[in-house]
C-alpha cells in the first residue's frame, strides 16, 4: 500500500510517481512530490519508483524566494 | 570580553504613547549632523494612503531627499519601520522590518525587508518608523529605550568591527541581564569599503544563549549606514503579548492566527519542510528544473547540486526553534552551530552561522561553480559579519569569474588571483579583501555596473559582452534564479521597482513549469497582482513565506491556486482584527497599488523609473554564447522551429544564437508593453495621470514630478 495525502493506493512492483498520479486520476500539474520526506521533482516522475508501504505527499506549488 | 566605552552626546526623554490598533502614531527622527532628535505625529492621511512599513518609510524618505540627492549625501535618510500588524506574537511571520534609503548601488530608492526583533520593538517603544539623516563625525550608536522612554545618541569607541561581535556585546551591555529585551542593527567592515553593504538585525535566542542575525541585504543599505558614522542602533523593549499591539478585535485575531498557525504545523512537515531546512529545500528542485544558476547563470543544472541539497543542510543545521520573531510556527531561520571557518580572522574558532538560505547557497555556491556546503556556510558567515549582501557578493564574484574565464580580465586585474570558476580560496579571499578594504575585492565590492566600466576603461574589456553577462539591472545584482525559459520571470526581475530581486514576483513555476500564463495578457496580470500582493506584506510588517510556502491541503482545488486565496482572506481578516478597518482581499491590493505607484514615481524623481531602466542583460533572457546554446541545443532548436517558424537547416550555432536573441528580445519588449498597460502606465513606463488620480496619490509634489517628465 502507498499512502497519498491520506488515501490508500494499491502498490505494485515498479510503480513510478507518474504511474501513481495516473492511477489517482489527478490532472493537477504537480511540480514535486515527497516520498517518505524526500523530494522527487517532475522531470523524474517517469523513472522514480515508489517503494511499498510509504507515504507520498503531493506538492502542487513551488513558491520560491 | 572586549572593552568598549560610551559617551553620551545627546539625550531626549519622551512620554511613550500606548500602541493603538497596531499603530504607535508617532515617528522618530534623528539627524546625526546636528545631533537633533525629534518626535512627530503620524497623520490619518499617512495611515490611509501609505498604511505603514514601507509606505511610511517612503513617505519620510520622499521628504528627506531631493531628486539630486546621492546615497552619500547627508540628507539621504535611512528609514526603518515595522507596520500595523508587525509585532503580533501569535500570527506566523509577523516580525519584519522594512528598510529604505537612496541606494549605494542603484542611486535610486531601495527597500529591503528583514526579520529580527527591531521593527516590533521600535513600534512598542513608541515609533512606527525611524528616520536617520545626516552624518556623525564619530562612531555612533543610537539607543531607543522604550522602557526608560529615552533616545540617546552615543559616541562609542573600542567596539569590534564584525557584526556578530557588535550585536553580542551590545545585547549583553544594554540588556542588563535581560538580553531578550534587546535588538541591535549593525553592519561590518565590508560595508565601509564596498557599495554592497548589508544590515544585520538581531534577536536573542534563549535556547542557544546566542544573539542571532537576519539581514536587510539588498541595495547597499549597510554602506549608507556605515557612511553615516553609525556603528549600531539599539532598541530596548519589554515583554510582548497579543495585547501589546492593541488589536481592535483580539478574539478575531486569535481565531485567524490559530487557523494559520495550525495549518503550518500540519502541512509544513508534508510540504516544504521550512521548519527543518528553510529555503534550502529549493536547491535540488531548482536544479532538477534547470533553474539553479551555475557558473554565472550560464546553465541551470549541475550533477553535483545534491551535495548542497536539503538532506545535507538538514544534517548541518542545529535542531531547535528558529523563528526570527516570537511565535512564528514556520520557524525557518536555521543556523549552523560550532562552525569552524578555514579562512580569515575567525579561522579555527567555533562560530554560530545564521543560515545559509537558498540564495546564499546558490549565489556563493553553484553560481561560482562550487558545490561544497561548508564553503557556502563559510561565505555566509563572513558576508553577514562583514556586513556584505551575500546575493550581490555571489553574483558579482560569478561575474568576475566569467570575465576571467572569457579573457576579459586577467591576473593583472585580479591582483594575481586565479579567478577560474570553482576556486574556493579565491572567492573567500575576495570577501576578506572587501572587509580589509584592499586589493581586487574592493573593485568587486563596487558591484557589477561599476565593474563593467572599470574593466572596459582599464583593460579594454568588451562592453557588449559584459553587458550581456553582467547580471545586474538598475545597478542591482540579480538574485539566484535562472529566468531564461520564463518570460514572466524576466519581467519579474526587470520590472521590479528596485532591481532584479525576486521579492516582487517569482513566477517561474507558474509560467515555465505549469504553463498557467500562456499569453502576454496573463503574464501581465500576474506581473500586476503578485508584486502588489507581495508589496502588502512590506506595508504591514509581515513575512511573505507563510502566505505561499505552505498551502492549505485543498488549495489545488481552488480557482487560482497560485494566489493561495484562503490565506489572502485570512490576511484580510488579520488586518481588520488589528486595525479595526474592515477590509476584503481586494482592498489589500488597493493599498499596495498606491504605494507601488508612489515608489515608481519616486524612482522617476531620482532620475530612473522609465522603460529604459527596465532593461535586463541578455543572459537573463537566453543563451549568450554558442556554448550555452549547444548545451541545450534540442530546446533552442525546437523553439526556433516551432515557436518562430524558422528553417534552421544549414544555420551555424552563432547564427541561431543571433536569431533566438532577436525573437526573445522582441518578446520582452512586448511584455513591457502589456505590463505597463495593465498597471496604468505610459509606454515609457510612467504612471499615467489618470492612474495617479484613481489611486488618490495626486499630491502636488507627485504631479510636479510627472509634469517634469512630460507626463502631466
Amino acid at each position: 500500500m502507498v499512502t497519498v495525502d491520506g488515501r490508500q493506493i494499491e502498490w505494485r512492483e515498479g510503480m513510478t510517481v507518474a504511474d501513481l498520479l495516473r492511477e489517482l486520476g489527478d490532472s493537477y500539474p504537480y511540480a514535486a512530490v515527497r516520498i517518505e520526506g524526500h523530494v522527487v521533482t517532475g522531470p523524474d516522475f517517469g523513472k522514480a519508483e515508489i517503494p511499498d508501504n510509504v507515504e507520498v505527499c503531493l506538492l502542487p506549488l513551488v513558491a520560491g524566494g | 570580553m572586549d572593552e568598549f566605552t560610551l559617551k553620551k552626546l545627546k539625550e531626549i526623554r519622551y512620554e511613550r504613547q500606548a500602541v493603538e490598533k497596531g499603530y504607535a502614531n508617532r515617528t522618530l527622527h534623528v539627524d546625526l549632523s546636528d545631533g537633533s532628535i525629534a518626535v512627530r505625529p503620524v497623520t490619518a492621511e499617512m495611515k490611509e494612503v501609505f498604511v505603514g512599513g514601507k509606505g511610511f518609510d517612503l513617505w519620510l524618505l520622499w521628504h528627506a531627499v531631493k531628486g539630486s540627492t546621492r546615497w552619500n549625501d547627508p540628507e539621504n535618510a535611512l528609514c526603518i519601520a515595522s507596520g500595523p500588524l508587525g509585532g503580533t506574537p501569535i500570527y506566523p511571520g509577523s516580525g519584519k522590518s522594512i528598510v529604505t534609503s537612496i541606494s549605494a548601488t542603484t542611486g535610486s530608492v531601495v527597500d529591503s525587508n528583514v526579520g529580527g526583533y527591531f521593527g516590533p520593538y521600535l513600534k512598542f517603544s513608541g515609533f512606527d518608523a525611524l528616520e536617520i539623516r545626516g552624518k556623525s563625525g564619530v562612531p555612533t550608536i543610537i539607543l531607543i529605550d522604550g522602557i526608560e522612554q529615552k533616545v540617546d545618541i552615543l559616541e562609542v569607541s573600542g567596539l569590534p568591527e564584525e557584526a556578530h561581535e557588535i550585536t553580542a556585546l551590545l545585547t549583553d551591555h544594554f540588556g542588563r541581564g535581560r538580553p531578550r529585551d534587546i535588538s541591535v542593527v549593525a553592519t561590518g567592515p565590508g560595508a565601509c569599503h564596498t557599495l554592497i553593504g548589508c544590515l544585520n538585525f538581531s534577536w536573542y535566542d534563549r535556547q542557544r544563549g546566542k544573539t542571532r542575525l537576519k539581514q536587510a541585504g539588498r541595495g547597499g543599505l549597510g554602506t549608507v549606514f556605515a557612511d553615516k558614522g553609525l556603528k549600531a542602533l539599539v532598541v530596548r523593549w519589554d515583554k510582548v503579548t497579543v495585547s501589546t499591539n492593541d488589536p481592535a478585535d483580539e478574539a478575531s485575531l486569535k481565531l485567524v492566527a490559530r487557523l494559520h498557525s495550525q495549518e503550518i504545523v500540519e502541512q509544513d512537515p508534508k510540504q516544504n519542510h521550512m521548519s527543518s531546512v528553510g529555503t534550502a529545500h529549493l536547491v535540488t528542485i531548482m536544479n532538477d528544473y534547470d533553474l539553479l544558476p551555475v557558473r554565472n547563470y550560464r546553465y541551470g543544472q549541475h550533477a553535483e547540486a545534491a551535495r548542497m541539497g536539503e538532506d545535507v543542510f538538514r544534517q548541518l543545521f542545529d535542531k531547535g526553534y528558529d523563528g526570527c520573531w516570537i511565535g512564528c510556527t514556520l520557524s525557518c531561520a536555521h543556523c549552523v552551530k560550532d562552525f569552524v571557518p578555514v579562512s580569515g580572522p575567525y579561522k579555527g574558532q567555533k562560530v554560530l552561522v545564521d543560515g545559509p538560505e537558498y540564495e546564499t547557497i546558490a549565489g556563493c555556491g553553484s553560481n561560482l561553480g562550487i558545490f561544497d556546503p561548508l564553503f557556502a556556510v563559510e561565505m555566509n558567515f563572513y558576508c553577514d559579519t562583514y556586513g556584505l549582501d551575500s546575493i550581490s557578493v555571489g553574483t558579482s564574484i560569478a561575474f568576475v569569474m566569467d570575465c576571467f574565464e572569457s579573457g576579459l580580465i586577467d591576473k593583472k586585474a585580479s591582483g594575481g588571483m586565479d579567478l577560474s570558476f570553482g576556486n574556493k580560496e579565491a572567492a573567500l579571499e575576495l570577501v576578506h579583501q572587501m572587509a580589509r578594504g584592499e586589493g581586487f575585492g574592493c573593485v568587486v565590492g563596487k558591484g557589477i555596473r561599476k565593474m563593467k566600466e572599470i574593466f572596459a576603461d582599464s583593460y579594454g574589456a568588451d562592453r557588449n559582452l559584459m553587458g550581456d553577462i553582467g547580471m545586474e539591472a538598475k545597478g542591482l545584482e540579480f538574485s539566484e534564479y535562472m529566468s531564461k525559459e520564463s518570460l514572466a520571470q524576466q519581467g519579474g526581475y526587470g520590472l521590479a521597482l528596485k532591481g532584479p530581486q525576486h521579492d516582487e514576483a517569482w513566477l517561474i513555476f507558474l509560467d515555465m513549469v505549469h504553463n498557467f500564463l500562456p499569453t502576454f495578457e496573463k503574464k501581465a496580470e500576474a506581473l500586476h497582482w503578485f508584486p502588489l500582493f507581495r508589496t502588502w506584506f512590506g506595508l504591514c510588517g509581515l513575512c511573505k513565506l507563510p502566505w505561499n510556502d505552505v498551502t492549505p491541503a485543498d488549495n489545488k482545488q481552488t480557482k487560482e491556486p497560485a494566489k493561495v486565496m484562503q490565506h489572502v482572506e485570512w490576511y484580510a481578516r488579520y488586518f481588520s482584527a488589528v486595525t479595526g478597518r474592515e477590509v476584503v482581499p481586494g482592498d489589500l491590493i488597493a493599498m499596495s497599488e498606491r504605494v507601488y505607484n508612489f515608489q515608481r514615481i519616486f524612482s522617476l524623481r531620482m532620475g530612473f523609473g522609465r522603460r529604459e531602466h527596465d532593461s535586463i542583460p541578455y543572459r537573463a533572457m537566453g543563451p549568450v554564447t554558442a556554448e550555452e546554446y549547444e548545451s541545450r541545443v534540442e530546446r533552442y532548436d525546437g523553439q526556433l522551429k516551432t515557436l518562430y517558424d524558422v528553417d534552421i537547416e544549414g544555420l551555424s550555432t552563432v547564427e541561431k544564437v543571433k536569431l533566438l536573441r532577436r525573437f526573445r528580445e522582441e518578446r520582452y519588449e512586448q511584455l513591457k508593453d502589456a505590463v505597463y498597460e495593465r498597471r496604468g502606465w505610459t509606454k515609457d513606463g510612467i504612471p499615467k495621470l489618470a492612474t495617479v488620480r484613481r489611486l488618490g496619490i495626486d499630491f502636488p509634489e507627485v504631479l510636479a514630478v510627472l509634469k517634469a517628465q512630460g507626463a502631466a
